[in-house]
């Protein structure tokens, strides 16, 4: 890459990026006109609100996650620390009786994990993927071993607003989703540092070379990762209301998957957080579609996958016909 | 004198020659950490070992259910000899290998929970996933009345206990021709999965009467989504776990399936020590399923360390 186009990367990556994004809505928009067609219960505001409450919370786990793979890192612990930052926090919350105590502890907690991350990546210089993966484990024991098998359930009404209670009749993870969303597109787009991860996605050489300090910026997003981790483990104990070790699993690969789906490239140095939120939400749709249509559970994995490739077909094609 | 030490020389003998006084190491195999069920079944194991006087070697894989490191833990466990094991395989099919090396070794195995599928094993202990999820169901529909809609909410699409537990619910539904199944959609087990097909379910469907979730964590998330809209069904799980427990006590959840793991663990343990004292024991104990619910969930609020086994007598049919 030439000097004079890194200069001046935001007006170019915009335009086109401007048309992925748009390609980007134009799926989930089908996916949503083919489920208003298909069932009559989707297009009602009870459903529609579910589907954003659903997606809110995939999004926020993701939205960190966004930051580190613009970065071409990886983050494979992000279930892991869902689990462990959900079951600390469930436990100070049973203990002190404090609702913000508990977030406290599970924003805290996700972000510990995460400063260890960014640590064995810059400092130990560790691959992202094997770092994260070796923390994954790390903490899974973890978890294992203190919670011993055992469920902590059982929370506070107050805490429970997190992801049960509804303000001005839309859910609160709603709310968070949208702040979220802001915040993020403010920093990636707006701030320096933002563009500056943006660089090292791109060419970490040249980005390292223009005086850009890689190392701490990469520290940054992977605890900004784990912090949303953490973040979004509160609203999953909030909405399931117990915790256990496991908790967390099954939400690495989806969260992946969100961003991918969103438009963000695993090589580094471009992607959006709004393209993650849209990631989201065509998966969720997915799922809300198949319970509507009441798709047999045989058939369910095989939908799945045919549309996510359709997703990333459309995306293919954007990026094909923007260059 | 000489009679003196002859005597005391044969009396050493004497007390020292059973061939297995008490004191035995029985090796106890189970799938993972992470399942309450599971450490209520090592529990039950350890309890009916301190009764009956013999040492217990835990083994569990590390990653839940691995089938490679279950296999490395048998490898182990052979050069180990306890004097028996009980073993409960994380794949029925995948580890007969491992079973045919233990009786290679001579290891008497006492197979429990999950049917392995070959080798030589001296007897099995379990509880039938069929029977307890029919069981669970028709004490559903019962309390339905025998009318109304239902939905299903499904575990793991492609696992054994799933294929026994969804051919109970569907078969209890055949009994009850004015209950209508108005949807049977997969939650994998997870608490937050059932929870969202819940809420996705309740759009399509305005009235629904009945719940029959796979496992008690589905049926806990279908309760949150029923409780955040403001709507009321009867649910059953399965599992028995203290969270479904305290949710009977509660009156928010109908009733669950007792998948007894202590009782499994205390039985399995006890019939593998009778074998080696050389006393008979049954090739097979099933247990009958109890569905907990408001009338008999008290003796499943006392933590299971502090339970005591029952006798195998009490138990055998």
């Amino acid at each position: 890459m030439s000097a004079v186009t890194q200069a001046a990367p935001a007006r170019r990556g915009l335009s086109r990026e401007s048309v992925q994004f748009a390609w980007r809505v134009a799926a989930a928009l089908a996916v949503c006109i083919a489920l208003s067609l298909l069932s009559d219960a989707f297009l009602t505001t009870n459903n529609l609100l579910n589907v954003l409450r659903q997606t809110a919370l995939l999004f926020l786990m993701a939205s960190g996650l966004t930051l580190v793979i613009l970065t071409a890192g990886l983050d494979l612990s992000v279930g892991a620390n869902i689990g462990l930052s959900a079951c600390l926090a469930a436990i100070i919350i049973k203990s002190t009786g404090s609702p913000w105590l508990g977030v406290a502890t599970g924003v805290g907690c996700g972000a510990a994990v995460g400063l260890l991350n960014g640590v064995l990546v810059t400092a130990l210089r560790v691959p992202a993927f094997v770092a994260t993966y070796g923390m994954m484990w790390l903490i899974l024991g973890a978890t294992y071993f203190y919670m011993g098998g055992e469920t902590v359930h059982g929370f506070p009404p107050s805490f429970r607003q997190f992801g049960s209670g509804y303000f001005l009749g839309v859910p609160i993870p709603i709310y968070m989703m949208l702040l979220f969303l802001m915040l993020g597109t403010l920093f990636a787009q707006r701030t320096v540092w933002g563009q500056q991860i943006y660089a090292i996605g791109a060419n970490p050489v040249a980005a390292r070379l223009s005086g850009i300090p890689v190392e701490r910026r990469l520290v940054l997003v992977y605890v900004v990762s784990g912090a949303m981790a953490g973040l979004a483990s509160l609203i999953l104990l909030a909405r399931v209301n117990s915790a256990e070790a496991d908790i967390g699993e099954h939400f690495t690969l989806p969260a992946i998957a969100a961003v991918v789906i969103g438009g963000t490239s695993l090589f580094g140095g471009s992607g959006t957080i709004v393209g993650t939120l849209i990631g989201a939400l065509i998966l969720t749709l997915v799922v809300n579609g198949m319970n509507l249509l009441q798709i047999n559970a045989s058939w369910q994995p095989l939908v799945t996958g045919v549309i996510i490739l359709f997703a990333v077909w459309f995306d293919i094609r954007a990026r094909r016909s923007g260059n | 004198m000489k009679y003196l030490s002859v005597a005391s020389v044969l009396a050493v003998v004497a007390i020292a020659s059973p061939a297995f006084a008490d004191g035995e190491t029985i090796a106890v195999f189970t799938k993972n950490q992470t399942n309450p069920y599971f450490q209520n079944v090592r529990v039950g194991t350890e309890a009916a070992a301190k009764a009956l006087n013999v040492k217990v070697l835990q083994y569990i894989p590390t990653k839940p259910d691995s089938i490679p490191e279950q296999m490395s833990q048998v490898e182990d466990v052979i050069i180990k000899k306890p004097n028996a094991i009980v073993f409960v395989p994380v794949d029925y099919k995948a580890l007969v290998p491992g079973v045919e090396k233990m009786n290679a070794a001579n290891i008497p195995v006492v197979n429990f929970i999950d049917r392995i599928a070959g080798g030589q094993t001296v007897s099995f202990i379990g509880a039938d996933d069929y029977s307890i999820a029919i069981t669970s169901a028709r004490h559903l529909l019962k309390a339905m009345n025998g009318t109304g809609n239902v939905v299903i909410i499904e575990g793991v699409k492609g696992s054994l206990t799933n294929v026994d537990r969804m051919r109970g619910f569907n078969d209890a539904l055949k009994e009850f021709s004015n209950v209508k199944l108005l949807a049977s959609q997969p939650g994998n087990y997870q608490r937050l999965q059932a929870l969202q097909v819940m809420e996705n379910l309740m759009q399509s469907f305005p009235k629904i009467d009945g719940v029959l979730a796979a496992n008690d964590a589905m049926a806990v998330g279908a309760i949150e989504a029923l409780e955040g809209a403001n709507r009321k069904a009867h649910i059953i799980g399965i599992n028995g776990t203290k969270e479904a427990v305290d949710l009977i006590k509660a009156g928010k959840m109908l009733a669950s399936g007792d998948y007894n793991g202590f009782v499994q663990g205390c039985l399995a343990m006890t019939v593998a020590v009778r074998h080696l004292r050389g006393q008979p024991v049954p090739k097979e104990v099933l247990l009958k399923p109890v569905v907990v619910d408001k009338t008999n969930y008290q003796p499943y609020e006392t933590p299971v360390e502090q339970r005591a086994c029952p006798k195998l007598e009490d138990l055998t049919n």
